[in-house]
């Protein structure tokens, strides 16, 4: 790269001028800094273009701070406004590749010093444009054609910064309203597989990381850096069950990272194959088979849920990467998503919160379900639970009625499917349940119900079968 | 390449003192060096002159609520480049040498991510070095937590107690446990007196333990201390001083 009168490698990622080497800053805390990539037509990109508006680098003084702005125009066929992001990530990258040029930040926060060996072997700002613009070009070849144009002066990089803000917002609208559907490809993330091992988060646009810090953007950047890494694309495949985000890929890659241990994880399911909870998840979601409804209590309460269990308590239960049928850990973000749930009646079975985290998340609640949602001020326990549902007409209470009437015709079956979903549920598990009424498997749904064990490893010590006798 | 050394011991032996003093003599020499207090407790920024340094714990928190916030005003922003802006702004910038302090332990929720962030950002900075010092509480809890993933020597400084000699056969057996990367075990004797030289040179070899030096109890280091003049002024030919020269030949400098 002999063009360039600085060298450029990877190698300098991470490099830090100090201020007793440093020629001059660049944005920063002291200052403003942009950067901004926007898709353009073809016809309006001069390619390799570099345009310096205020001082050059040759017109600063030593040891100052100048307000930056550098607005990027990139062009090809494949080049579009979705792409500016990816695009603007890589930055950073970029020009940390440039020995002797730190940049740090983002965005409007943008950050970068020059050191004074770099600054002498240059007296602007252009040989620097083109290696970055050349670095782009050969490491995102789709990018046909690219300009930029590099702001000094105070007022315009004002004014720069205020259309640029603009154009963040739209892009963040843009961004929030992306969905499951709109993508094909998820990401997964392997780092809690060191204490959970066949834990497989799968982290998509409508479905947060259960710790609540990995999305799907960061997915896709860390995977577009680092392939290999802990994060990776999951090709979503086929759309088996739209309710429930069934998906192929995603099938196959839980098989794959639990080393068989499931087959299936179902993005938007409480009870059937729901994805498997971590030990880091940030709530922990609870079935409360007295009124068919779930419960959830953030990592942050210290109190009881009406079950009489804590977070704690529920998340041992839940932790260690496995699918608890009953439990789920999942990230805040997840109820704010329109897939909440859905599998198994999304906000109209949710039945208890803790007031901390109904406050936290009220935006997330509908409307109409606000009032119907207890939380440890309405009620302490499972009786005062049924009153507080029974008496704000909360949706699971239509299904306590149809299920009454079921238990009456199929009573006797029932007593079987008891004997034999209790005992099921630990081995699954792999350890002890607490002192809580066994889970019925089933979720309301009228008909038979299907057991499915595998790998079972079960031991009851005594089984008695005996009439039922009617108690009055 | 940079040479990475941490400096752990039980509280009270002066392993701060111990750390001050090798990045004063180290940075004289003329290598550029990253200093680290990775102990809760804080104490290095003081002894080396410095005060309210912000730390990489509060740095983490700040990340931490602002990526796991129920809606993010942003979703795609970039987390690796903004944590990075944030630790490298609290690097104080000292004449030769620069200071990172780790700070509180983390809360409550998952940090596995942010700390994953944080190793990478860890490993490039201390690319920037000829030596990073690390002033390490005995869990070595930044090491079990990979923040910093390899280093070279790990000295154990212990007063002239039996039980300070203890902690150095623990920190060994606890070094065998983690799967970090860590080269060599050194042990420093500190405040060491006449009478208690002999038991001491004995007491290590019994434990098997590498003793790479014996500071005497130096009354320039509890006066300055009284006084409350950063231990970084000391003067040069202050018997801790003088030690710590050979202890760095014997570290092959």
């Amino acid at each position: 790269m002999s063009e360039f009168p600085f060298e450029i490698s990877p190698m300098f990622e991470g490099e830090r001028v100090r201020k007793e080497g440093m020629f001059v800053e660049l944005g920063g805390p002291k200052s403003l800094g942009l950067e901004l990539v926007r898709a353009k037509p073809m016809d309006e990109i001069e390619d390799g273009k570099v345009t310096i508006v205020g001082p050059d680098l040759k017109d600063m003084e030593e040891g100052k701070t100048y307000p930056w702005a550098m607005i990027f125009h990139v062009g090809g066929e494949l080049v579009e406004p979705d792409l500016e992001s990816v695009i603007e990530r890589r930055v950073h990258d970029f020009i940390n590749y440039c020995q002797g040029i730190m940049h740090l930040n983002q965005r409007y926060d943008v950050w970068m010093r020059i050191s004074k060996d770099t600054a002498a072997k240059m007296d602007s700002f252009e040989p620097f444009g083109k290696a970055v613009m050349m670095l782009f070009k050969t490491e995102l070849p789709f990018i046909e054609k690219m300009q930029v144009t590099f702001y000094t002066d105070q007022a315009e990089v004002e004014k720069q910064m205020a259309e640029a803000m603009e154009i963040f917002k739209a892009r963040d609208a843009r961004t929030k309203d992306l969905h499951d559907e709109d993508v094909d490809v998820f990401y997964g993330c392997t780092l809690c597989q060191s204490f959970a091992p066949t834990n497989v988060c799968v982290v998509s646009p409508d479905r947060v990381s259960l710790c609540g810090a990995i999305n799907w953007f960061d997915g896709r950047a860390a995977a577009k850096v680092d392939p290999e890494g802990p994060q990776f694309a999951i090709e979503k495949g086929e759309l088996l069950d739209a309710k429930t985000g069934e998906y192929s890929g995603v099938n196959e890659v839980a098989k794959k990272l639990s080393s068989g241990e499931f087959d299936k994880i179902k993005l938007h399911s409480f009870f059937d194959a729901p994805h498997t909870s971590c030990g880091c998840f940030e709530v922990v979601g609870f079935y409360i088979p007295e009124v068919d409804g779930i419960g959830w209590v953030n990592r942050e309460y210290q109190g009881m849920a009406p079950n009489g269990l804590g977070f704690s308590t529920m998340a041992g239960q839940t932790g260690g990467g496995k699918q608890i049928v009953g439990f789920l850990g999942i990230g805040i973000n997840y109820f704010y998503s329109p897939k909440f749930i859905q599998a198994d009646g999304g906000w109209n079975r949710v039945v208890w919160l803790p007031s901390m985290l109904k406050e936290k998340i009220d935006e997330a609640i509908p409307d109409d379900m606000k009032d119907k949602i207890a939380t440890e001020k309405d009620v302490t326990d499972i009786e005062s639970l049924k009153t507080f549902l029974k008496e704000k007409n909360h949706p699971v209470v239509a299904n306590w009625a149809a299920e009454a009437e079921e238990e009456e015709e199929e009573e006797e079956e029932e007593e079987e499917v008891a004997a034999e979903a209790a005992p099921m549920m630990m081995p699954a598990a792999g350890f002890q349940m607490p002192a809580m009424p066994a889970m019925p498997m089933m979720s309301g749904g009228a008909g038979g119900i299907k057991l499915t064990f595998k790998n079972a490893k079960i031991t009851i010590d005594r089984m008695i079968i005996s009439e039922k006798k009617e108690k009055k | 390449m940079t040479r990475v050394i941490a400096i752990t011991g039980k509280g009270g032996t002066g392993k701060t003192a111990v750390a001050a003093l090798l990045i004063r003599y180290l940075s004289k020499k003329g290598k550029f060096l990253l200093a680290v207090d990775a102990d809760a407790d804080t104490n290095l920024p003081e002894t080396l002159g410095c005060e309210d340094v912000k730390t990489v714990g509060e740095v983490k928190e700040y990340l931490q609520a602002e990526i796991t916030k129920p809606k993010p005003d942003n979703p795609d922003m970039n987390k690796e480049s903004i944590l990075k802006s944030k630790v490298y702004e609290i690097i104080e910038e000292m004449p030769g040498y620069d200071l990172l302090v780790m700070g509180r332990p983390e809360g409550s929720g998952c940090y596995c991510y942010v700390n994953n962030l944080l190793r990478g950002i860890m490993d490039k900075l201390i690319t920037n070095y000829d030596v990073v010092i690390i002033d390490a509480e005995a869990g070595l809890e930044h090491f079990s937590r990979k923040i910093i993933r390899d280093i070279d020597d790990l000295i154990v400084v212990t007063d002239a107690s039996r039980r300070g000699f203890r902690t150095a056969e623990r920190i060994r057996e606890l070094v065998e446990e983690l799967d970090s990367n860590i080269g060599r075990i050194h042990v420093i004797a500190n405040k060491v007196t006449d009478a208690n030289r002999e038991e001491l040179i004995k007491l290590a070899e019994d434990l098997k333990l590498n003793m790479i030096g014996m500071i005497p109890l130096d009354p320039k280091i509890e006066e300055m201390d009284i006084k409350g003049i950063p231990l970084f002024k000391i003067p040069d030919d202050s018997i801790a001083a003088v030690e710590i020269e050979s202890i760095v030949k014997k570290l092959g400098f």
